[in-house]
């Protein structure tokens, strides 16, 4: 009778962790797919990252920001003694 | 119908029944037992075999690159940044020809050379072949969404340099596989890289991972370098040098400018450069970073320290007066001229005359020893350590090599070499009180305090004030002056050395300069190296590109004017 109780315990074990195998794997698998999400988005973001930053140091070259100050604000440097119009 | 033949039939029937019964059980036996063993087989001796192959199909060991990091100026600008790039790859055994002109068109490459290049590579038995390198990701992504069977794609990057050629010498260049090549790149080669990721997964057929079987290292981005450069003085440096490089119809430059309290390098630029870009067409002589790897004979801009190190010594003092007609001195067999007979200077005349007879006595006087003990602790001949690859030692001979001839030309410049980095260091022996730092183009967080004593305060004050006049009234350095500021340097012109020792009309034109006197700022050393024309003389030459940087140079760090004879700015109708 014992023995019996305990095969029948070890029986429903035994499916139930089958089941939670195959409920693991599941999750495991989900997990990963958002992980992959989760990672491509985060490549998409250091792309546009670097991008904004490589933008932004050609933007922000010296030699480029001179030659604006110079061209469009007709900007000049100081001279020693200079009157400035109103 | 009759029931004997029936019964006899019967038994005839059952009789064959039993055999044939008997027959088909045993031959479906057989197949059972056949099926049996082969299941054993394949589950026991075939198993690893199969198990092998069964993984090869699936599991994939997969390699993340990690991404290289950056190098930036002193305010964090970028001169050297990866951007997230895919390598486009085909597997010509898998790929399906006549899709392959969508490809092409979409990469702007040739269908009919593609296809026939793959059909050679599939007849070859090959199962890689590059379609396209570090192609920009919209692009790939463009490829890969027309689902070609046999295109794939892997994950890399691609440095770009924001400043290009502009810090090409100092920051340098990776090669495509993004190992270092060349200057800083290659120097923290390692710091810069990080540590690739794998892991083992599974895959489908459509190459979608399935399962992540393993992770045996995690990517880890490389850290960024942080430099002691100010991009924008960088920027400036290198546009006058070049206009002026191209003035002179020269055939190569340098500019290092270091700050004079701290021994940073600010600016690092050399002429002809590169653009680090665009690696079609790069010239090995273009890439020579010639601010640190050259050496030039400095000429007269080594006069302060013969000055300096017999004022170091006790026995002199900026007034004491030295006779220096007719304006040559013999020694040995060598006659040692300058421009014109001076006649009597003193000591502070020799500097702005540059006279050579001049610094000659002095170094008479000092003996071999004390020149060099004094030239080695200003860091002539001893390596400068910035740890960059094909860094210049430059030399000094030893005393023991030192004869009269050759001490009396060490002290005016020539016989001993330096790189145009160490010439720069050396002067801000001046501007740091007579006390030495090593120069740093990396920056650091606490600042070195550790000094190299090379001569008292009271001395350095006194060659800065002598360096001073060079560029005042009847100096050789006049066209180094700037507006607002009291600034000191020296000149030099040098022979250059061809295949019968000193060539006669080629020279390399230097200028080494201080400023803001009074409390100096900035340290700034000219290479023109082989001006072609009329003009080669350092202080024709150099000297205006070292006022045109340090004009700017001075302007952009804010540094107040200090000729005290600057009028305050006046406002017409300005706001009460």
């Amino acid at each position: 009778m014992a023995q019996g109780v305990v095969s029948l315990l070890l029986w429903v074990a035994v499916v139930a962790s089958a089941l939670a195998q195959v409920g693991v794997v599941q999750w495991h698998r989900d997990l990963l797919q958002v992980w992959h999400l989760e990672d491509a988005r985060r490549a998409g973001l250091q792309q546009d990252y670097t991008r904004l930053l490589l933008e932004k140091g050609a933007l922000t070259a010296h030699g480029r920001i001179d030659q604006l100050a110079r061209k469009e604000l007709k900007m000049t440097e100081p001279e020693q003694v200079q009157v400035l119009p109103e | 119908m009759n029931a004997s033949p029936n019964q006899q039939t019967t038994e005839e029937v059952a009789g064959i029944a039993r055999w044939r019964f008997a027959l088909v059980m045993a031959v479906f036996g057989c197949l059972l037992a056949a099926v049996l063993v082969r299941l054993v087989m394949l589950h026991t001796i075939d198993q690893p075999f199969l198990f092998e192959q069964g993984e090869k199909r699936t599991v994939r060991q997969e390699v993340q690159p990690a991404m290289r990091g950056m190098i930036t100026d002193r305010f964090g600008k970028p001169l050297a940044v990866s951007a997230p790039v895919v390598n486009l790859w085909i597997n010509p055994q898998q790929v399906n020809i006549q899709q392959l002109p969508l490809a092409a068109k979409d990469l702007g490459l040739p269908a009919a050379q593609l296809v026939k290049k793959m059909e050679r590579a599939a007849s070859e038995g090959r199962s890689f072949v590059y379609l396209k390198r570090q192609a920009e990701p919209e692009l790939a992504r463009r490829v890969l969404d027309h689902r070609i069977a046999g295109i794939y794609g892997e994950d890399d990057f691609r440095r770009f340099y924001p400043a290009a050629e502009v810090t090409a010498h100092t920051v340098g260049i990776v090669n495509i596989d993004g190992k270092g090549q060349e200057g800083l790149e290659l120097a923290f080669d390692e710091y810069l890289q990080g540590q690739e990721g794998s892991r083992q997964v599974v895959k489908d057929l459509y190459g979608n991972v399935i399962k992540q079987l393993q992770v045996n290292a995690v990517a880890t981005p490389g850290q960024t370098l942080a430099l002691t450069l100010d991009l924008r003085l960088q920027y400036l440096a290198y546009r006058e040098l070049k206009a002026a490089v191209a003035q002179h119809h020269a055939q190569s430059g340098s500019a290092v400018l270091l700050d004079a309290r701290t021994g940073d390098v600010l600016a690092l630029v050399g002429q002809p450069s590169y653009n680090p870009n665009n690696r079609a067409g790069l010239r090995a002589e273009h890439m020579r970073n010639r601010a640190v790897a050259d050496v030039i004979e400095p000429g007269s801009t080594m006069k302060p320290f013969t000055v300096a190190a017999a004022l170091q010594s006790g026995r002199f003092s900026p007034s004491t007066e030295i006779n220096t007609s007719p304006g040559y001195v013999r020694v040995k067999n060598k006659t040692i001229r300058d421009h014109r007979d001076y006649g009597v200077l003193d000591i502070t005349g020799v500097i702005t005359k540059s006279s050579n007879v001049g610094v000659t006595y002095l170094s008479r006087e000092l003996g071999a020893d004390n020149m060099w003990d004094f030239l080695s602790k200003a860091g002539i001949g001893q390596a400068s350590v910035l740890g960059f690859p094909g860094e210049a030692v430059g030399s000094l001979p030893y005393p023991e090599q030192l004869d009269a001839l050759r001490l009396a030309t060490v002290s005016y410049g020539y016989g001993l070499s330096v790189s145009p980095l160490q010439l720069a260091h050396a002067y801000t022996a001046f501007t740091q009180k007579g006390c030495i730092r090593p120069v740093r183009l990396i920056k650091a967080n606490s600042s070195d305090e550790n000094c190299q004593r090379v001569m008292s305060e009271k001395v350095a004050r006194q060659v800065l004030n002598m360096l001073e006049t060079v560029t005042g009234k009847g100096g050789t350095g006049t066209r180094a002056r700037v507006d607002g500021y009291r600034v000191g340097g020296k000149t030099g012109t040098a022979h250059k050395v061809g295949r019968q020792g000193y060539e006669d009309s080629e020279y390399t034109a230097v200028f080494a300069g201080v400023a803001p006197i009074s409390d100096p700022e900035l340290v700034l050393v000219v290479v023109v190296d082989a001006p072609q024309g009329k003009e080669y003389y350092g202080g024709e030459v150099a000297a205006p590109v070292f006022s045109r940087i340090m004009e700017q140079a001075l302007r952009l760090r804010q540094v107040a004017p200090d000729d005290g004879k600057v009028p305050t700015l006046q406002m017409a109708g300005g706001p009460a």
